[in-house]
C-alpha cells in the first residue's frame, strides 16, 4: 500500500478569458492505509481531482506522488490504482467474473491465479454465485458490489471511489456505508473516496478534505471537522449552523464577541481584534422559557416554528436583531409553542470562532 | 422510427382519421403497390411459371447451373471482400475522429463523406487506364525505379482476375462512409467510463480498443456492414464498366437488356433477393443486437486529446490520403473527359475541349442529358407531392395502418436496384396490360415511376425530420386563434418544412441524375437513354474517342451532382445529415 501526495495540482479548462479552473493548487498528503474523503458541493472540482490522481485528466500543474515516486507523467494503466465509478462502468458484453478478472489478465497473471483472486473477491463482497451472470442481469447494489469486487482484485496500491453509493435507493445506501467502510479497512488499502454527501462522509471517513470552488478548503478527522470547522462554508455544508457577527473585544480566553444580541463567550481561539462570526449548532444550543439567565451566551429569541422530524424536534426562532437561528432537540422532552418568548443557551466550548 | 400514437378518442377525429385513411389510399397506398409491391410480386411470380403452372424448374435450371452457381459465390466473396476493405477504412478513421481533437477536423469529417456521392459507375471508367498493365501506377512505379518497364516480364495488371479487386476497391471507396457514419455513431454512444474502467485496470489504449470499444461498436458496424454488403452483392454498375462478368447481377442484366430473358433470369432475381432479405435479417436481429447495456448514463464526457503539429499532420494524412484515394478515379474521368493523346504516360500527353464539346453537339449524348434532366425532374416534382404527403400522415396522421405507410414508403431503401428493375420488367412484360411503357415501347413512364419510388424514401424522411422538429402545439395555437386546420398548415407548417421540403427534393435530383440501375436495364431504346445508360453505351461501343466521350458525359453529370449537391447543402446545412438515418 502506498501513501498519495499532492503537491499544488491545478487543472485548468480553456484559455484566456474563458479560463475555468476546475482545481486550484491542491495539496494533500494520505498517508499508507487511510480512508480519505473528498467531500463538496457539486462543480466543486473533487471529481476531477480523483481522475486527475487516477491519471485520466492531465493536470495543468502541479505533481501526484505514489510514495516516493513522482507519477504525474504515467499513463493510467501504469499507475496501478484501481477505480469504483459512480454508474459502476461493468462491461455488459463480459459475464461478472471476466469483469473482475480484467485486472489481473492485464497484469498477466497465470489463469489459475486469476480465477482465485476472482473467487476471493467476489466472496468478499457476497457475490460468488452471480459469476456467470452478465452485469444487466443484475440489480443495482450488486452491480455495485461487483465493480467493488473488481476494483479489490486488481491488486492495486490504492483504491479510487468516485461517488459509488450515490445510485442507490437510501436504505441500500446506508447498510452499504458500514460494508463498504469495513471492507475497505480490512484491506489495509489506501483509499480516496469522492461524495457530496456528508453523512457519508462523516461516518466513513479516517480524514476529510473539504473543496470548494476548485480549492482545499479544510483537512481534518470528520469529529474536528464538525466542532470545528475553519469557515462558513465548511460549518454550513456539514450539519446546519447558527451564525451570529461581531467584534472581538477581549482575545484572553475565554474570548469575549459583542453582538447585536449580547455578549458571546468563546472557548476557541480568537483570530485577531476585529470583525469575527460565531458559530453555534443547533444541537448545542438550549431553549430556556424562565426569564433570566447568564450575562453572556445567552439570547432573547422568540420561538416562530417547530417542526417535528421524528428522532428530532427542530425550533426556528428569531433573534432581537432579527436573525433566525435554529434550535435541535431530542424529541420526548418539553415542547415549547410557537409564539413563547425564550432565551437561547449555549456554552462557550461550543463557539467556533470564524473569519471567513 | 419513431411513430407518434396519438389519441383517437373524439367523434371529429374519428372521422378526420377516416377522411386521412382515404387519401393515404389513393394517393400512397394504391400507387405503390401497384408500382412497388406488384413489381416484386411478379418478378417473383415469374421465377416460379414454367409452361403456364407453378413449378420450380427455373430453380432446378438455376441451381444446376455450375457457371450460376460459382457466379454467386463469387459474388458473396466480393461483397465479404469490399465490407472487410471498409471496415479498415472507416473504423481507424472513426476512431480517430472520435478520440482526438486537431486542427480543421470538421472540414475533413465532411470531406470523407465526399465518395458517397460520387458514383463508382463513372469512376469505373477511369480505373483501366490507371491500374492496367499499361497504366498510370505501374507508369509511376516505373518512373520510381520499382519496376522496369521497358524490358524483363509483363508489369503488374493490378485489376488481375479479370478486374475481381478492382470492383471491391471501387465499391469499397464508395461505400466506406456508410460505415463511418455508423461507427462514428457508436463510438459517441459508448459511456465513456467503460474505457476508462478498462484503462484503469490495467489496459493499454489498443487493449482497450479491442477488448472493450470494439464489442460495445458491433451492432453499428453490422448495421452498416449489412447494407455495404447488400449493395456490393447486387451492383451492376461498376462490374459492368470494369467489364467484369462472372457475377449474377451482369448475368441478369446482359439477360434483361437483351430482351433475352426467362423464367430462369426471375428465378436468380428471387435468389439474389432471398440472399439479400437473409443478410439483412441476419444483420439485424442477429448479430446487430444491442449489447444489453446495464442502466448506465455518462456521467463525464470523454476526454478528447489533442494533437500536436505531428498529429495533425499524420491524421491529414490518413484521412487525406483516404479521400485522395476515393476521388482518384474520378480525377482519371476529369483527366479522360479532357486529354487528347494520352498513351503510356502517367498525365496526358495534350489537353482538348473537343470531347465536352463534341457531348453537346452529338444528338444522342445531348439528348440522354435532356433525358436524365425530364425523367430526373418530373420524378422530383411527383416525389415531392406524395412525400409530403406521407411524411405529414406518417408524423401527424391519425389513421390506421401509419406503421405500415411508413414500412411501404421506406421499403424501395431495402430492395437492391436490380432486384426492383427486373420487377419493372416482369410487370411490362410483352403480353401483359403493361407493355406499351415498358422498355419495349416508350419508357418515359416507367422510368419516371422508377425513378419516383426509389427516391420517395428520401423525400419523406427528410420532410419526415422537419415535421418533428415542429411541435404540434404551434398548429394548434393557430387553430385557437381562429386558422382552419388547412390555413394552419399552409401559414404555420409549411413555411417552417419549406427547406426540408427543397434540400429533400435536390438531393432526391442529384441522385436521380446518375441513377444506375433502372437506368441501365429499362431504357433500351437509344432515344430514351438516361446519362448512366449513355454512357455504358458509348463505353462498349469501342470506338476510339467513345471513352473520351464517355468520360466527358461523365464530367457533365458530375457537375450536375456537384452543383445540385452544393445547393442542398446551401439550403439545408448541417440538417442534411438527418436524411441519410436509417
Amino acid at each position: 500500500m502506498t501513501s498519495i501526495e499532492l503537491d499544488q495540482l491545478t487543472k485548468v479548462y480553456g484559455a484566456g478569458r474563458k479560463a475555468v479552473t476546475a482545481v486550484d493548487a491542491a495539496s494533500l498528503t494520505i498517508p499508507p492505509g487511510e480512508f480519505f474523503f473528498l467531500l463538496g458541493p457539486s462543480g466543486c472540482g473533487k471529481t476531477t481531482l480523483l481522475r486527475m490522481i487516477a491519471g485520466l485528466i492531465p493536470p495543468t500543474r502541479g505533481r501526484v506522488l505514489f510514495g516516493e515516486e513522482d507519477v504525474t507523467r504515467r499513463p493510467v494503466e501504469d499507475r496501478r490504482t484501481a477505480m469504483v465509478f459512480q454508474n459502476y462502468a461493468l462491461w455488459p458484453h463480459m459475464t461478472v467474473r471476466k469483469n473482475v478478472e480484467f485486472g489481473p489478465k492485464m497484469r498477466r497473471r497465470p489463469a489459475a491465479e486469476r480465477r482465485k483472486v476472482a473467487a476471493e473477491s467476489l466472496r468478499r463482497v457476497e457475490m460468488e454465485d452471480y459469476e456467470a451472470r452478465k452485469p444487466n442481469q443484475l440489480s443495482g447494489g450488486q452491480q455495485q458490489r461487483v465493480a467493488l469486487a473488481r476494483a479489490l482484485a486488481a491488486g492495486a496500491n490504492c483504491l479510487l471511489f468516485d461517488e459509488p453509493l450515490s445510485n442507490l435507493d437510501a436504505r441500500l445506501r446506508m447498510q452499504m456505508r458500514g460494508e463498504l467502510r469495513t471492507l475497505v479497512k480490512t484491506t489495509g488499502a489506501t483509499a480516496l473516496y469522492v461524495t457530496h454527501d456528508q453523512k457519508e462522509a462523516l461516518s466513513m471517513a479516517d480524514r476529510v478534505a473539504v473543496m470548494h470552488d476548485g480549492r482545499i478548503v479544510q483537512v481534518d478527522a470528520p469529529m474536528d471537522l464538525y466542532d470545528r470547522p475553519a469557515t462558513r462554508f465548511v460549518a454550513d455544508f456539514l450539519g446546519e449552523a447558527n451564525f451570529l457577527s461581531g467584534r472581538v473585544t477581549d482575545r484572553t480566553r475565554p474570548a469575549r464577541v459583542e453582538t447585536d444580541d449580547g455578549v458571546v463567550e468563546s472557548e476557541a481561539d480568537a483570530p485577531a481584534d476585529g470583525e469575527v462570526t460565531a458559530c453555534v449548532r443547533p444541537e448545542r444550543v438550549r431553549i430556556e422559557t424562565n426569564g433570566e439567565g447568564p450575562a453572556a451566551n445567552s439570547i432573547s429569541a422568540r420561538v416562530e416554528n417547530r417542526i417535528f422530524l421524528g428522532e428530532m424536534v427542530q425550533y426556528t426562532c428569531t433573534l432581537g436583531s432579527g436573525r433566525l437561528w435554529k434550535v435541535s432537540a431530542l424529541s420526548g422532552g418539553r415542547a415549547v409553542a410557537p409564539g413563547t418568548d425564550v432565551r437561547l443557551h449555549f456554552r462557550p466550548a461550543d463557539v467556533c470562532l470564524l473569519t471567513e | 422510427m419513431d411513430v407518434k400514437l396519438l389519441d383517437n378518442s373524439t367523434p371529429t377525429r374519428r372521422r378526420g382519421s377516416v377522411g386521412q385513411l382515404l387519401v393515404a389510399a389513393v394517393f400512397l397506398f394504391l400507387p405503390l403497390a401497384a408500382f412497388l409491391v406488384y413489381p416484386l410480386l411478379e418478378a417473383i411470380r415469374l421465377g416460379f411459371i414454367h409452361e403456364g403452372r407453378a413449378s420450380l424448374y427455373w430453380f432446378g435450371r438455376t441451381f444446376g447451373n455450375e457457371i450460376l452457381m460459382r457466379q454467386l459465390a463469387n459474388g458473396v466473396m466480393l461483397a465479404c471482400v469490399t465490407t472487410l476493405l471498409c471496415l479498415i477504412l472507416s473504423v481507424p478513421l472513426a476512431a480517430l475522429r472520435a478520440k482526438c481533437r486537431f486542427a480543421g477536423q470538421s472540414v475533413l469529417g465532411i470531406a470523407v463523406l465526399l465518395p458517397l456521392i460520387l458514383p463508382p459507375f463513372v469512376g469505373a471508367l477511369s480505373m483501366k487506364r490507371l491500374l492496367g498493365r499499361f497504366g498510370t501506377l505501374n507508369e509511376i512505379l516505373g518512373q520510381l525505379g520499382l519496376i522496369d518497364l521497358s524490358s524483363g516480364p509483363l508489369p503488374p495488371d493490378w485489376l488481375s482476375e479479370g478486374g475481381f479487386y478492382g470492383v471491391a476497391v471501387l465499391q469499397a471507396l464508395h461505400l466506406f462512409p456508410i460505415l463511418y457514419l455508423n461507427a462514428s455513431a457508436a463510438l459517441a454512444n459508448i459511456d465513456p467510463a467503460y474505457s476508462d474502467a478498462a484503462r484503469n485496470l490495467g489496459a493499454g489504449p489498443i487493449r482497450t480498443f479491442f477488448r472493450v470499444t470494439l464489442p460495445l461498436m458491433r451492432p453499428g458496424l453490422f448495421a452498416g456492414g449489412t447494407i455495404v454488403f447488400i449493395w456490393s452483392f447486387t451492383d451492376i454498375g461498376t462490374p459492368l464498366i470494369l467489364n467484369y462478368r462472372p457475377l449474377v447481377p451482369v448475368s441478369i442484366f446482359h439477360e434483361l437488356n437483351g430482351g433475352d430473358y426467362t423464367g430462369r433470369t426471375f428465378s436468380l432475381v428471387f435468389v439474389m433477393l432471398a440472399v439479400s432479405v437473409l443478410l439483412y435479417w441476419l444483420g439485424k436481429f442477429v448479430f446487430g443486437r444491442p449489447v444489453e447495456a446495464a442502466s448506465s448514463k455518462a456521467t463525464v464526457q470523454a476526454e478528447t486529446r489533442k494533437l500536436g503539429v505531428l498529429g495533425t499532420a499524420l491524421a491529414w494524412l490518413l484521412f487525406g490520403g483516404v479521400v485522395l484515394l476515393a476521388i482518384l478515379p474520378h480525377i482519371g474521368v476529369v483527366l479522360h473527359a479532357f486529354s487528347d493523346r494520352w498513351a503510356t504516360t502517367i498525365l496526358p500527353q495534350s489537353y482538348t475541349l473537343e470531347h465536352m464539346r463534341s457531348v453537346v453537339r452529338d444528338k444522342n449524348t445531348y439528348s440522354s442529358i435532356l433525358n436524365s434532366l425530364r425523367y430526373a425532374g418530373v420524378s422530383v416534382v411527383v416525389d415531392i407531392a406524395l412525400g409530403s404527403l406521407a411524411a405529414w400522415l406518417i408524423v401527424r396522421g391519425r389513421m390506421a395502418g401509419r406503421k405500415m405507410l411508413d414500412g411501404l414508403v421506406m421499403l424501395p431503401l431495402a430492395i437492391p436496384g436490380i432486384i426492383l428493375a427486373a420487377g419493372y420488367v416482369a410487370m411490362t412484360v410483352p403480353g401483359s396490360p403493361l407493355q406499351a411503357i415498358g422498355p419495349g415501347g416508350n419508357p418515359f413512364l416507367i422510368l419516371v415511376i422508377a425513378y419516383s419510388v426509389r427516391r420517395l424514401p428520401f423525400v419523406v424522411r427528410g420532410v419526415s425530420a422537419g415535421l418533428e422538429q415542429v411541435p404540434e402545439t404551434l398548429e394548434e395555437a393557430a387553430r385557437n386563434l381562429g386558422a382552419s386546420k388547412a390555413g394552419a398548415v399552409l401559414r404555420i407548417t409549411a413555411p417552417l418544412i419549406v427547406a426540408n421540403l427543397i434540400a429533400s427534393g435536390v438531393l432526391a435530383f442529384s441522385f436521380a441524375m446518375l441513377e444506375v440501375s433502372d437506368s441501365l436495364i429499362l431504357a433500351q431504346t437509344p432515344e430514351s437513354y438516361p446519362i448512366t445508360k449513355q454512357i455504358y453505351s458509348l463505353f462498349t461501343s469501342g470506338t476510339g474517342d467513345s471513352v473520351n466521350t464517355a468520360a466527358a458525359l461523365g464530367v457533365y453529370g458530375m457537375l450536375l451532382l456537384g452543383g445540385t449537391m452544393g445547393l442542398a447543402s446551401l439550403l439545408l446545412g448541417r440538417r442534411l445529415g438527418a436524411i441519410f438515418r436509417a
